[in-house]
This record gives structure tokens, C-alpha cells and sequence, in this order.
């Protein structure tokens, strides 16, 4: 009893003086030398192969850059509270700072505003966030990518049909900004395709994908054409079509990439992926960030581009490299 | 005579340091290592952590009563989730602020009051009447929100959680968790229902039979819970600035565990508000601690559900 409390005793004095010796030290001011900037850069979850390119990207340019990141997701993928506690923890830990991919463009406002306000700038990537308190916004033109894949769509059905708008989730705003460049297009410019779904959402899971896509081609059996507007909607009905046997008979369009779904391309069961970049995507918000912090002036919009592959284009180099980024040999380092 | 009265004190002390010796242990950890320890420390981490706590602090209030009553409340994160939409909709509906507080407070106390009376009139376990809410409260959260997040305008219901008001040193949901954590612990310490709510969960047969009304007293226990859920739900809100149905999906989980860990036992009769607010604290800390650290998420999980089994292995062993 008497040791434990000697131990107890002992743990409260060792706290004590580093409280003590900290107060002389390491404030909150910034470190001076390039070599101990560090950047946390925040994904909205870490599973998806999209993030893993992101991270990819982001450890790419920490290593040219000569500077220190700490990669770090929610603790549930899409949890748009637990994202708040991570910026929250990363402000009070005096990062040098944020590089964030806001899960909703309002609820992440606050924090990056509190962020801010304690001297921690903030460079936004992916997806877009209301208000001004951050330097950079590095995205894709979401929107141009779902003109491409309304234009890819027409290519595929010439006669016109019917067909899907799946979309991903209610608050995302690169995917709304997917689906609306592509549903303006259908109807300016195709008026012989018909919408037959376009308000059904899959929801943050493959899983979720698959059980709406399941549904919808039980009750619609005769889609002609399916557009998805991200990886894991793309995925889950690609599964839903496999399993309902109609895997290339429909002309289907996604977005984003991963090994099954170029495996798809491939096949001929998916016959065209709008292709981000998202290796650059992490490449430029990191590099974006440590230009801010040298004191360079930074572009506050940073476009990364669009691609569409096909299952005719997909061996040319640049496309090859957007749908199978060699991730592990960076990741590795 | 003198040593057996000194080994209880000793017996006394220890029950009471347990939980703070886990506490004390995870902040020195975090405060010895050397990439955190001039942060960890400081006031603004502190007000973060105490921020990010007051959630799970407020459900694990009315959580202690039902566990010590014996009971369990698997609802309680649906029940968040479903009172943060209905203060967004409220809100947006044109009512005044407090209003919509209030009217999300009175719908989470509701669904408690459906827990309760479901379990004491039908004697069905509050396990499964609870996990039945867990997807009642959700779905309709979800359909309340036309199965979207509610954007609304700010108004001060959001300044609730912000982390540096004016005059105040903490966030004002912060206080409003420190005082119904005091008022919670005297509750159960001093008036007639706490005693009854302890008699109901050693044994509830023999409460019976002293006569206290086992009904009654469960319908209050299950609407105090859920009134806390409510009031978690509102601050909720106030964090995320919009109405999210799908906010604090298993977070029923982490404000169980705070009570687990706190000293609550799954069987009833034991559990305190303090140790409840340790466990609280003991888990903010640590998320707060790995995140600073960089690490992984999973490390967090393993070490969380570790604590969890050693907490209640300490447990058991104190009290035999």
C-alpha cells in the first residue's frame, strides 16, 4: 500500500517539474529552423484507397519539402464530430499547421476559425468549407468531373435511355458539386437521356452502396446507364450489378479509383472512371502549406485536374499512373 | 483493533483513489512525452479536452442511475442524435433559441420515458426495450431531417460549446457539466430516491418488499436518463452547428464504458457520479493524448478497450 502511494507520489513530483521546466522552454512560439515544421494533415477517414494516395501525396512532398507531417483521421471514417476533436487536438498540440479535408463544408468552420485565431494557418483540400479563414483551397474542379462523366454517359448511349444518379452523401460537397456538373449537363445537352433516379443517396459505406444498388435493380431492371460520383458508391454497385448478373450490359461511369475497379475498366464492366489526382491533391496542400510558412504568397484556389479513363485509354502512361499509383513505394519510404 | 480499523482506512482511501490513480496515470503519460509534454498541459489542451468531454460527461450522468439501478440504456447516442435534430429543426422552424433547447431537452427526457414505461409496464429487459430504441430514436432522427444534416443560422445555442467565451474560463456546457455532476452526486447521496435507486439495483426483490414503488421509481430514473441525453443532444448541436442524424453512432458505447470504468457494475447497486466522470475523463484524455502523439486510431481502440477490462478486473478484485 505504503509503495503504491510512494509511486503515486513520486509520478506527481516528475509531473510538477516538467510543468515547471516547460514554462522556461518550448513555448507556443514557432520553431525556427525548417526541419521541425510540422503539419498535420487530416483526411475524412483513412481506409479508402483515396486517402491512402492523399497520404501518399502528402509524405511525397514532406520529404522534399524537408519537413514533418503527422497523418491523422477521425477515429470513425465519416464522423464529422470526431474530425472537430482531431483539429481541436492538433490547435492545442501548436502544430505548425493544418492540412485539412473538411467532412462538411459548415460543422469544420468553427474549429478551423479557432485554429486560425491561435496563430495556425490552415490549407483546405478535397472539399470546400464555408467562410474565409483558411490560405488555400487544393481540389479537384468536381464539378468539370461530373460534366466529363455526363459527356462520357452520352458516349455510351447515343440513342439516349435511362438511367441513375446515385449519389453519395448529403453535405459532401465535392460529390454534390460531382452530381450537379452532371446532372446540369444530362439535361442541357442530352435531353434524349431520361433521370429515372437522381435524389437516392448511398450513403458513406461500400455496403450501403451495394444494398441501394441491389434495390434499385430490383425495381428498375431496365437501366440502361448508372453513374456513381465516388469509389465507394462506384464499388458498391459495381458489386450490386456482378451479383444481379447485368455487369456490362450497363453503361456505367464512376469516379475515383481502386485495383477492383480498374479491374472493372478492364473487363468491360465499368466503361469510364473520372480520375482525380489525388497523389497531387496531397503533394500541393502540403506544398501549398510549408510556401505559406517560408513566407511565399500562395494561390488561394489550386486546380489538380480531371481525367477520364476508359477501357481504351487505360494503358497510356499518365492514365496508368492515375488509376494505379504506385502508393507503397512512397509510403514505404 | 487499531490495525483492522487502519487496513479499512486504507481499504477506504484506495476505493476512493482507484479511479484517479488510473486518471493521474494517463495524464502523466502523456505529460512525460517528450514530443507533447510542453502542450499537453497547458490551458488551451485542458479547455479542449474538458470541451470534447461534456457529451459523453452529460449521458454518463443519467447512465450511472440506470446502471446502478441495475438497468442499461443502449438508446442513449440515437437519443443525442434525435434531440441535436429536433433543436436544428426547431431552429429553423422560426422558434425562439431557448425554445428549441428546451423542446430538444423535453424530447430526449420523452424517449426515456417510453424506455421506462415500456420496461415497467410490459417487465420486458431494459436491454431489449433500449436496443429497440437505439433504432427507433435514429430512424426517426433521420426522417425528421429528410435524411440529410440540418444547416441552420448560428445563434447563441452555438457559443454553448465554444471553447473561449467572454468571462467565462470554460465553455458554458462545461459548467453546466461540472454543476449537474454535483447536483447528480448529491442526488444520489443524500435524498430518499438515491438510496431507492441503490435498494433497486442490489436487489430489487427485497426493495420490493421494503416497500419502495419499483415502478414509479424506474420511469423517474429512465426519464432523468434520458432528459441527460437530451441536454448531450443539445450541446451536440451546439458543437457541430448543424443537425447531424447520423452523429454519435456507438457512442452509447463510450458513455457505458465511463460508468464501467468509473466503478459502475453491469449487475446494479454500484456506481458513483464521481468515478462515472473519471471514466469520461480518463477516455478524453487519452483520445485527446494519442492524437496529439500521432498516433494510429487503432492503437486508441486497443488501448480503450484494454482499460476497460482492467478497470473492472481492479474492480473486482477491491471488492472482494
Amino acid at each position: 500500500m505504503k509503495k503504491s502511494t510512494n509511486r503515486l507520489l513520486a509520478v506527481l513530483l516528475v509531473m510538477g517539474a516538467f510543468q515547471v521546466g516547460c514554462g522556461t522552454g518550448a513555448g507556443p512560439q514557432k520553431r525556427s529552423s525548417d526541419e521541425s515544421i510540422q503539419i498535420a494533415v487530416i483526411p475524412k477517414g483513412t481506409t479508402h484507397e483515396f486517402w491512402k494516395a492523399i497520404h501518399a501525396g502528402a509524405v511525397k512532398a514532406a520529404g522534399e519539402m524537408g519537413v514533418e507531417i503527422i497523418w491523422k483521421g477521425p477515429q470513425k471514417e465519416d464522423d464529422r464530430s470526431q474530425q472537430i476533436t482531431v483539429v481541436e487536438d492538433f490547435v492545442s498540440r501548436g502544430v505548425d499547421g493544418i492540412v485539412l479535408a473538411p467532412l462538411d463544408d459548415r460543422a469544420l468552420m468553427v474549429p478551423v476559425r479557432d485554429a486560425t485565431r491561435e496563430g495556425i494557418p490552415v490549407v483546405i483540400i478535397d472539399s470546400d468549407l464555408q467562410g474565409k479563414g483558411y490560405i488555400s483551397f487544393v481540389a479537384t474542379d468536381n464539378y468539370m468531373g461530373g460534366v466529363m462523366a455526363a459527356r462520357a454517359m452520352a458516349v455510351e448511349l447515343p440513342d439516349g435511355g435511362r438511367i441513375f444518379l446515385v449519389r453519395y452523401q448529403e453535405g459532401s460537397a465535392s460529390t454534390t458539386k460531382r452530381e450537379a456538373g452532371f446532372l446540369d449537363t444530362i439535361t442541357a445537352e442530352f435531353p434524349k437521356i431520361s433521370l429515372i433516379v437522381q435524389d437516392l443517396f448511398a450513403g458513406a459505406t461500400t455496403e450501403t452502396a451495394f444494398q441501394l444498388g441491389e434495390n434499385l435493380l430490383n425495381r428498375f431492371p431496365d437501366v440502361e446507364g448508372i453513374f456513381c460520383p465516388n469509389e465507394s458508391t462506384t464499388f458498391g454497385m459495381l458489386r450490386a450489378l456482378q451479383e444481379a448478373g447485368r455487369a456490362g450490359q450497363v453503361a456505367f461511369i464512376g469516379f475515383d479509383s481502386s485495383p477492383k475497379l480498374v479491374a472493372g475498366l478492364s473487363n468491360g464492366e465499368i466503361h469510364g472512371l473520372v480520375l482525380q489526382n489525388p497523389v497531387k491533391i496531397g503533394y500541393l496542400g502540403v506544398k501549398q502549406m510549408v510556401l505559406h510558412l517560408r513566407g511565399q504568397p500562395v494561390e488561394s484556389r489550386v486546380d489538380t485536374g480531371v481525367y477520364l479513363a476508359t477501357p481504351e485509354n487505360m494503358n497510356e502512361p499518365l492514365i496508368q499512373s492515375l488509376l494505379s499509383p504506385e502508393l507503397a513505394d512512397i509510403l514505404d519510404k | 483493533m487499531n490495525n483492522t480499523f487502519k487496513t479499512n482506512r486504507f481499504a477506504m482511501v484506495l476505493k476512493w483513489l482507484g479511479p484517479f490513480i488510473g486518471l493521474i496515470l494517463v495524464v502523466a503519460i502523456f505529460s512525460l512525452m517528450p514530443e507533447v509534454q510542453d502542450r499537453f498541459l497547458r490551458i488551451y489542451n485542458l479547455k479542449s479536452v474538458a470541451t470534447q468531454s461534456v457529451i459523453v460527461a452529460l449521458g454518463a450522468l443519467g447512465m450511472t442511475l440506470i446502471i446502478i439501478s441495475g438497468g442499461i440504456d443502449l438508446s442513449a447516442a440515437s437519443n443525442i442524435a434525435l434531440s441535436s435534430v429536433i433543436v436544428a429543426f426547431a431552429i429553423n422552424a422560426g422558434i425562439h433559441p431557448l425554445a428549441a433547447v428546451l423542446l430538444g431537452i423535453m424530447a430526449g427526457g420523452l424517449v426515456g420515458l417510453i424506455n421506462g414505461a415500456l420496461i415497467t409496464s410490459l417487465r420486458l429487459v431494459p436491454f431489449i426495450v433500449t436496443l429497440g430504441m437505439l433504432g427507433i430514436a435514429r430512424g426517426v432522427a433521420k426522417w425528421m431531417a429528410g435524411n440529410q444534416k440540418i444547416d441552420t443560422p448560428l445563434t447563441w445555442v452555438n457559443e454553448l460549446m465554444a471553447k473561449s467565451p467572454q468571462g467565462l474560463l470554460l465553455a458554458p456546457g462545461v459548467w453546466l457539466m461540472i454543476g449537474l455532476a454535483f447536483l447528480m452526486a448529491a442526488l444520489l447521496r443524500y435524498t430518499v430516491f438515491g438510496k431507492h435507486i441503490f435498494a433497486i439495483g442490489s436487489n430489487e426483490a427485497t426493495a420490493r418488499l421494503c416497500g419502495i414503488r419499483i415502478g414509479r421509481t424506474k420511469l423517474l430514473i429512465y426519464t432523468i436518463g434520458g432528459l441527460f441525453c437530451g441536454l448531450s443532444g443539445v450541446m451536440q448541436f451546439s458543437r457541430l452547428t448543424v443537425g447531424d442524424p447520423t452523429v454519435a453512432v456507438g457512442l452509447e458505447l463510450d458513455i457505458i464504458a465511463a460508468v464501467v470504468i468509473g466503478g459502475g457494475s453491469l449487475s446494479g447497486g454500484m456506481g458513483s457520479i464521481l468515478g462515472s466522470m473519471i471514466g469520461v475523463f480518463i477516455m478524453a484524455f487519452l483520445r485527446n493524448g494519442s492524437t496529439m502523439m500521432g498516433w494510429p486510431n487503432y492503437i486508441q481502440e486497443i488501448i480503450i478497450g484494454a482499460i476497460i477490462v482492467f478497470a473492472v478486473a481492479l474492480d473486482r478484485i477491491r471488492h472482494k
